[in-house]
C-alpha cells in the first residue's frame, strides 16, 4: 500500500506546527508505522532539535531533491524510536530553491518506502507552504485559542480547499483554566468559525519546552497532557476514527487546590 | 426643441389639424412674423382648421398663445385654437397599481447569491447587491456597489454601496464585523464584544453610520408595497 503524505502547516508561525510534527510522528512510528518526517522549512530548521537528532545530519532533503543523494541517505534514523525516520531541512540554502516537479518526484519514492510522511511546513503561505502543500495528500491546520491564529489557520483552509485537500484541525496550546473563566476561546468557537473536522484538543504543557530542549519526543514522556493528546491524535490519523476527542480540564476540586497548596500537584 | 432656419416656430400636420412648436423665448413680432410665413404657404388648407400650441415645457406663457390664437384666427381664419396637452405627473393610484402590476416580473434585479462560508483572505467584489447564505470569517472582504445581506454571522469586512453609494445597507443575522464601510463612510466604535445574537442593520442617517437592531427598527416598515431594488 502507498503511504500517506501529511503536512502539517498553519500560516501562522509559533502556534506549535514543528512540536506536533515531531509528536505526531513518533506516535505514529510507537503504533509501529514506518514514518518520515520531512523538515520543509528550509533555512531555518528545527525540526531535528525538537527530536534530539541534530548532530547526525549528513544530507537534507534539498540534496534529495536534487538528486546529490538517496532518500535512504539523507533519513536519519531515531534510536529511540523504531521505524521513526528525519529528514533535515538545509540551513544554508533558500525556500525557492526546491523546485515543484522535484518534490513530486521525491514524494512519490518516499510513499514507496514509508506509511506516513508527516511534512512540517513553513510559516507563512509563501513559496515555502506552496513547497511543502504539492505533494501533500493531507493536511493538519494547527491553531492555538486567539483570534490571529484563528484567522491565519482559516487563509490556510482556504488555501488547502483551492488544492483539493480537505484539513483537519488540531487545536493546540489550551489553557483549561481560561477557558472555564472565559479568558479564551473555547474550541466550540473556534472550530464554529474553522468548521472543518476537528482530529484533537492539546493542552498547554510545561513539559514541551523541557522535552525541545533535551531533544526527546513529547509521547515518549507519558505524564505530558500535551503527549498524550498527541498520541490520541496519530491514533484517529491511523484509522481509529471513533476514537473520542477528549477535551481538557481544569482541575479545580478542593483537594486538588488543596494539593496544589502543598506542592503535590502542578 | 431644435428651431433651424432662424424660425422659431415649427409646423406639422397631425391628423385633422396643424401642431405649431414655438420657440416661446423669442419675441412675439418674430413668431407672429414667422407663424404668417409658414401659414401663408397653407393657404386654404389653414382656414377651419383645428390648431395646437406647443411651447414644449415651457410655463407661464398663456398670454402669448393666446394672442397667437386670436392673430391665427384672425388672419389666416382657422377653427379652433388650443395647448397642448400637459404632461401630466403619475397620480398616486397609478403608483399604487405598481403592487399589482407585479413589478417583479419585469424588473430585474442585480443580485449575487453566494452560497457558503467567506473565510480569510478570500475578497468578493461586486457591482451588485450581495446576498450570502453562510457565515463571512474574521479578515475576509466584501466590496459590493450596493446592499449587503448575510443569512449568518459577519465577522469580516465589508463596504457597501463601493464606492460611492451612501444608501447602501448592511443586515446580517449576527452582526459583528471587524469593518464596515457604507459609501464614503465607515462606521466607529462597532462593538464586537456582545456574545448575544442579534440580527442588525447599518446605513447612513446625517453622514454616520448608524448600527441598529434590525427587528426592533424594522426599516422598511413604511415601504407600502413591494419595490424592486
Amino acid at each position: 500500500m502507498e503511504g500517506r503524505i501529511i503536512v502539517v502547516t498553519s500560516g501562522k508561525g509559533g502556534v506549535g506546527k514543528t512540536t506536533a510534527t515531531a509528536s505526531i510522528g513518533a506516535a505514529l512510528a510507537m503504533e509501529g508505522n514506518r514514518v518520515a518526517v520531512i523538515d520543509m522549512d528550509i533555512g531555518l530548521r528545527n525540526l531535528d532539535v525538537v527530536l534530539g537528532l541534530e548532530n547526525r545530519i549528513v544530507f537534507n532533503i534539498v540534496d534529495v531533491v536534487n538528486k546529490k543523494c538517496k532518500i535512504r541517505q539523507a533519513a536519519i534514523k531515531d534510536r529511540r524510536i523504531e521505524n521513526l525516520f528525519l529528514i533535515p531541512a538545509s540551513q544554508s540554502d533558500n525556500k525557492d530553491i526546491l523546485s515543484t516537479s522535484g518534490i513530486k518526484r521525491t514524494a512519490k519514492t518516499l510513499k514507496k518506502e514509508f506509511d506516513y510522511i508527516i511534512m512540517d511546513s513553513p510559516a507563512g503561505i509563501e513559496k515555502g507552504f506552496e513547497n511543502s502543500v504539492v505533494a501533500a495528500d493531507e493536511a493538519i491546520v494547527i491553531c492555538t485559542p486567539d483570534v490571529s491564529s484563528i484567522r491565519d489557520a482559516d487563509r490556510v483552509i482556504g488555501l488547502l480547499y483551492a488544492r483539493s485537500i480537505t484539513p483537519k484541525i488540531v487545536v493546540n496550546r489550551i489553557i483549561p483554566k481560561m477557558v472555564a473563566k472565559g479568558d479564551m476561546l473555547n474550541h466550540q468557537d473556534i472550530m464554529e468559525i474553522l468548521s472543518v473536522e476537528l482530529i484533537g484538543l492539546v493542552p498547554m504543557d510545561e513539559q514541551v519546552v523541557i522535552s525541545t530542549n533535551i531533544g526527546l519526543p513529547l509521547v515518549m514522556q507519558n505524564d505530558s497532557k500535551a503527549g498524550q493528546a498527541f498520541k490520541r491524535i496519530a491514533r484517529r490519523l491511523n484509522g481509529e476514527i471513533d476514537l473520542p476527542i477528549e477535551i481538557p480540564i481544569s482541575k479545580t476540586g478542593i483537594w486538588n487546590k488543596i494539593s496544589q497548596k502543598f506542592g503535590l500537584t502542578k | 426643441m431644435n428651431f433651424e432656419n432662424n424660425l422659431s416656430v415649427k409646423l406639422k400636420g397631425v391628423g385633422d389639424g396643424f401642431w405649431v412648436t414655438l420657440n416661446p423665448l423669442a419675441k412675439e413680432a418674430k413668431l407672429k412674423k414667422d407663424i404668417s410665413q409658414l401659414f401663408e404657404r397653407l393657404k386654404h388648407l389653414a382656414i377651419n382648421a383645428k390648431v395646437v400650441i406647443d411651447i414644449g415645457d415651457g410655463v407661464g406663457y398663456d398670454e402669448l398663445i393666446s394672442n397667437i390664437g386670436l392673430f391665427l384666427k384672425e388672419k389666416f381664419d382657422v377653427g379652433f385654437v388650443s395647448q397642448s396637452p400637459r404632461k401630466k405627473s403619475k397620480p398616486l393610484k397609478r403608483i399604487r397599481q405598481r403592487d399589482l402590476s407585479k413589478e417583479w416580473a419585469h424588473h430585474r434585479s442585480d443580485v449575487l447569491m453566494i452560497r457558503g462560508r467567506v473565510r480569510s483572505g478570500q475578497k468578493i467584489t461586486t457591482k451588485k447587491h450581495i446576498v450570502i447564505i453562510g457565515d463571512i470569517n474574521p479578515g475576509a472582504e466584501i466590496y459590493v456597489g450596493g446592499d449587503i445581506i448575510v443569512m449568518g454571522k459577519l465577522m469580516g469586512q465589508v463596504y457597501a454601496g463601493y464606492p460611492n453609494n451612501d444608501k447602501a445597507i448592511i443586515i446580517a443575522i449576527d452582526f459583528k464585523p471587524t469593518q464596515v464601510q457604507i459609501g464614503s463612510f465607515i462606521a466607529r466604535e462597532l462593538n464586537k464584544n456582545s456574545s448575544e445574537i442579534r440580527a442588525k442593520f447599518a446605513c447612513v442617517k446625517k453622514s454616520i453610520v448608524v448600527i441598529q437592531d434590525y427587528l426592533k427598527a424594522n426599516p422598511f416598515k413604511d415601504i407600502p408595497w413591494p419595490e424592486v431594488i
